[in-house]
């Protein structure tokens, strides 16, 4: 348990009030309309969604997963964290694509670019997982600040759950993603900062950083400090052929849409960005923030190890992070730091609460159950949709040990087997609707099969999870390759459509061609200076 | 001709160009050169200072790069994207 002054307590209940304010103050703004509720009017400069992307990807549990793979691996355990970096290329390449759809959601995108039935099963379980996944994370971050509050403060867990998550609820409730992204963004300048500080402080304390690099060579551990100390080309604990796997995966990924379970709270900061440049620097720079992020994470953690260089159990080195703030920092910084965790979690929870029912109300009532809604009850359905889920994410949270390990598989299951599909769908003319499908429902087979049933009956050798990757992606091309080529093309009239309005790139040139025969583009200028 | 060009009009900025292609080269590897350079810099490694300085200057050049075309296409799909969205709405309440 930790003690907290007068101090303490003041900095935590200024910060509680003065981020609530903040999102409750553009409860105007909020209100407007649909487009205001979850995209703020679409019209917002590069740095608000930037800090926005920053934020609700610093959440409770973020320094606990980057304390255990850095206390295991040293800085080598920073390409863990690499898999971020799915909006190098997507920055450029499918943010321009989707920001020029004007899609509010991912799911909304399907029907944009195919047509037919398909397009509406797409649509519709795209936004149902949606719905359940927001739900799922709300439920795993809140039960993250549960458990912090029970080490701190030794209330039972579901009060850390329930408290916060409700505070966070009266400005999403309020406002909708204009309190979001307003709040994100002084939750984002706080949590930055205080990361700063608390790091530092970790550094220091550990001898600084000469201390530290000379204490790692006295302990014959010199190697933590290389970023690329492979244990092999396919063997041990950290091969090349892990590695390469996962700049692949990160990288080219970013060329499609769905690669990242990230591209779903990205799409929404994409499409209120205001322009196609704002929206590509934000989703960019956002980005570049967290990878700075982790590596100053890295570096405190690493000092960490230098103080306490023997813990075994997984559970107490990750709280390295966490253990350097609350038993370094003076009296009344504490608070400080407190307040700063309590940022970090409220930019995570608002962010997914308008995020799912930005599904809910988007693709579901408003598609689905009442297209001729007018955007006054939308905005109420939204505020109906955002209690629902959180009310939701306390059932989820409650029994979050029971399906932790299931639904960490079902991510998985998201990451491998519909990694091509997703980037098929935006570069490929060809790819449809039928086929995109396909490869979700193979991909659930498949990763079942592959990971779990066939080593337990020995027909597979048990595999590391970069050989998995490579099997699914290759056993489900195998199914989804055929239905595609045995389905129709999408309707060409569609096609046509999407690619005037977002002009993808890639394989799109008898579309291309039809729509300058239609007159929808200028014709081709062989001479243009410059272009490839 | 300059291999990098600067001056696009909105129709010659829609299309994927070198410039696009050489952003996607560089923009990845900036991520890796502030990784990897912010943690050894914080170590006070030389070599951390150098990969730093290597990353911002890589940054610095693909926004010389690739903010011109950018511009062109945002500034011209402002002026579309009312049309737009006015379509859109008709497509989700199937009108369309």
């Amino acid at each position: 348990m930790v003690q907290f002054a007068f101090l303490d307590w003041f900095w935590v209940v200024t910060f509680i009030v003065l981020m609530t304010v903040c999102g409750v103050l553009f409860y105007k703004l909020g209100k407007r309309s649909m487009a205001d509720f979850f995209l703020a009017g679409r019209g917002l400069p590069w740095w608000l969604p930037a800090t926005s992307v920053y934020a609700t990807h610093t959440a409770t549990d973020t320094p606990i997963w980057v304390s255990g793979v850095v206390y295991q691996h040293g800085l080598r355990g920073l390409w863990y964290t690499f898999f971020s970096a799915w909006c190098a290329i997507s920055a450029f390449a499918s943010t321009r694509i989707f920001r020029r759809s004007l899609a509010y959601t991912q799911a909304e995108w399907q029907t944009l670019r195919f047509s037919g039935l398909g397009a509406e099963l797409l649509r519709g379980w795209i936004a149902g997982w949606q719905v359940f996944m927001n739900m799922f994370v709300l439920g795993w971050v809140g039960m993250a600040m549960g458990k912090l509050c029970s080490y701190l403060f030794g209330w039972p867990q579901w009060l850390g759950l329930v408290l916060f998550s409700t505070i966070c609820a009266i400005y999403v409730l309020a406002a909708g993603y204009w309190g979001v992204v307003m709040s994100d963004f002084q939750q984002g300048v706080i949590a930055f900062l205080v990361i700063l500080i608390v790091s530092f402080w970790g550094i220091g304390v550990a001898g600084g950083p000469q201390g530290i690099v000379s204490k790692l060579s006295e302990m014959s551990q010199s190697w933590r400090l290389n970023p690329f100390a492979f244990s092999g080309l396919t063997g041990g604990d950290f091969p090349l052929a892990w590695f390469l796997t996962m700049l692949i995966i990160a990288v080219i990924g970013g060329f499609g849409m769905g690669t990242a379970i990230d591209w779903y709270p990205e799409a929404q900061r994409i499409q209120s960005a205001k322009t196609v440049r704002d929206a590509s620097y934000s989703i960019w720079s956002g980005t570049a923030l967290i990878v700075v992020r982790n590596s100053i994470w890295a570096v405190a953690i690493l000092g960490f190890f230098v103080l306490y260089p023997n813990i075994k159990e997984t559970a107490l080195y990750e709280m390295a992070w966490y253990r350097i703030g609350f038993e370094y920092l003076p009296v009344g910084m504490v608070g400080l730091f407190f307040a700063a965790i309590v940022a970090i979690h409220l930019s995570t929870i608002s962010a997914h609460l308008n995020l799912g029912a930005s599904y809910a109300t988007r693709d579901l009532y408003h598609h689905y159950f009442k297209p001729k809604a007018t955007e006054r009850e939308l905005v109420w359905v939204g505020r109906v949709s955002t209690l629902i889920l959180l009310i939701g994410s306390f059932i989820y949270g409650s029994m979050m040990k029971e399906i932790t390990q299931w639904l960490i598989f079902a991510l998985w299951i998201m990451a491998a087997g519909i990694w091509l599909p997703s980037i098929l769908q935006v570069v490929w003319w060809r790819f449809n609707s039928w086929g995109y499908l396909s490869s979700w429902i193979a991909n659930l087979g498949l990763s079942w099969l592959v990971v779990w049933v066939l080593p337990e009956f020995r027909i597979l050798p048990a595999l590391p999870d970069y050989l998995q990757f490579w099997m699914m992606m290759v056993l489900g091309a195998l199914i989804y390759l055929p239905i595609t080529f045995l389905t129709k093309p999408e309707d060409m009239d569609r096609l046509v459509k999407y690619y005037v309005m977002s002009r993808p790139l890639g394989w799109w040139k008898p579309v291309r061609v039809e729509a300058e025969r239609r007159g929808l583009l200028a014709l081709e200028v062989r001479s243009r200076k410059g272009g490839s | 001709m300059a291999w990098i060009r600067r001056r696009w009009t909105a129709e010659e900025a829609d299309r994927w160009t070198r410039e696009d292609y050489v952003t996607f080269i560089i923009s990845p590897l900036v991520y890796m050169l502030l990784m990897v350079g912010t943690a050894l810099s914080l170590l006070l490694r030389w070599p951390g200072f150098l990969l730093l300085g290597i990353g911002i200057v890589c940054l610095l050049l693909m926004i010389w790069v690739i903010d011109p075309k950018l511009k062109a296409i945002s500034e011209d799909y402002e002026i579309k994207q009312r049309h737009y969205l006015e379509d859109l709405e008709k497509i989700v309440r199937w009108e369309k």
